[in-house]
């Protein structure tokens, strides 16, 4: 996929969610195959890499989860307020 | 057990309204071999099945096929949200607007609303995974019978990224 | 369940059953975009989708 992305945003959010399919497919290997000390490895070293993007994009832009949202500050409550994933295309 | 991550799976950017490819892609949401069919399925045949590995990753997959699903709802929402009733009449979308107009709601292409009896948790584990091997390749082969005249370069990424996650449950 | 990455040959099974090989993990794809884009990290998953009904290969 050679996208152009229009922001930094938008990299990093793309940057997740190709983090965040390795972790999957590696866990849905490691379900049925949990002595594999390598595929464990992996695992361990895109996970790493993805929850860091994850607390990089919350801090930066908007919560990615609800445990990253922080009501701290006085702004809204972005957690509802931010754009619906979905909220996309064809506009 | 669900927490979630405030993003889609893979994004879902729709350039082109068009009616016509959301009646057939609706199948994917509600349909027999669609995803709602898929998270349900292995969501409930996962509490019968006497070997952690096995609940383990029908549970993570059933997860991951609600990811999908909302993905297929988007592909929906976003081909028909700003049609205008010239191009919902001159559609086949025409029937599924009167009763739910740009609402989603699961059903089949053909009208039958999303039902249990579109899969089977028969709390016997053999039997469980033969009926998600042979959902897995209903699915695949659903998928092929979706139209091929549409700009499929924008649905395309998306769609690979729900087929092949169905190679999973058969391995 | 046993060991996951034991090799067994398929003559030995019971017939009239149906089974399915195991899994081995050797390595993901190199390119992590394209698996993405693929739907599956592990080549020996990536099955070409043909947009046609099952056909002899």
């Amino acid at each position: 996929m050679n996208a152009q992305f229009s922001s930094e945003q938008e990299k990093l959010l793309h940057d997740i969610g190709v983090l965040s399919f390795v972790v999957i497919e590696l866990s849905l290997y490691l379900d049925t195959h949990p002595t594999d000390q390598n595929a464990m490895k992996y695992f361990n070293h895109y996970n790493n890499l993805a929850n860091q993007a994850r607390q990089e994009y919350s801090a930066r832009y908007t919560p990615l989860t609800l445990s990253c949202a922080d009501a701290s500050a006085c702004d809204d409550w972005k957690w509802a307020l931010a754009p619906m994933p979905w909220e996309g295309g064809c506009n | 057990m669900w927490n979630y991550e405030r993003r889609l799976e893979f994004p879902v950017n729709i350039k082109e309204a068009n009616a016509d490819i959301a009646q057939a892609i609706i199948s994917q949401y509600g349909g027999p071999d669609g995803e709602m069919g898929a998270s349900m399925r292995y969501l409930s045949q996962r509490y019968a099945c006497p070997y952690r590995e096995v609940s383990a990753v029908l549970t993570d997959i059933g997860t991951e096929e609600l990811a999908h699903l909302e993905m297929v709802a988007a592909i929906v929402h976003q081909l028909t949200k700003n049609l205008s009733m010239e191009q919902i009449e001159a559609s086949g979308f025409r029937n599924y607007y009167v009763d739910h107009t740009v609402g989603i709601w699961p059903q089949a292409a053909g009208g039958v609303p999303f039902n249990a009896c579109e899969f089977q948790s028969k709390g016997d584990i053999i039997t469980d995974l033969m009926e998600d091997m042979a959902a897995d390749e209903t699915f695949t082969h659903t998928q092929s019978k979706l139209p091929v005249d549409y700009n499929w370069r924008q649905i395309c990424p998306m769609y690979f990224i729900i087929i092949a996650p169905h190679f999973n449950i058969i391995n | 369940m046993k060991d996951y990455l034991y090799r067994e040959p398929c003559d030995d099974f019971p017939v009239a059953m149906a089974y399915v090989p195991w899994q081995h993990f050797k390595g993901i794809c190199e390119n992590l975009e394209k698996g993405y884009c693929d739907g599956t990290i592990f080549p020996e998953l990536d099955k070409p989708f043909t947009g046609r009904r099952c056909c002899n290969r």
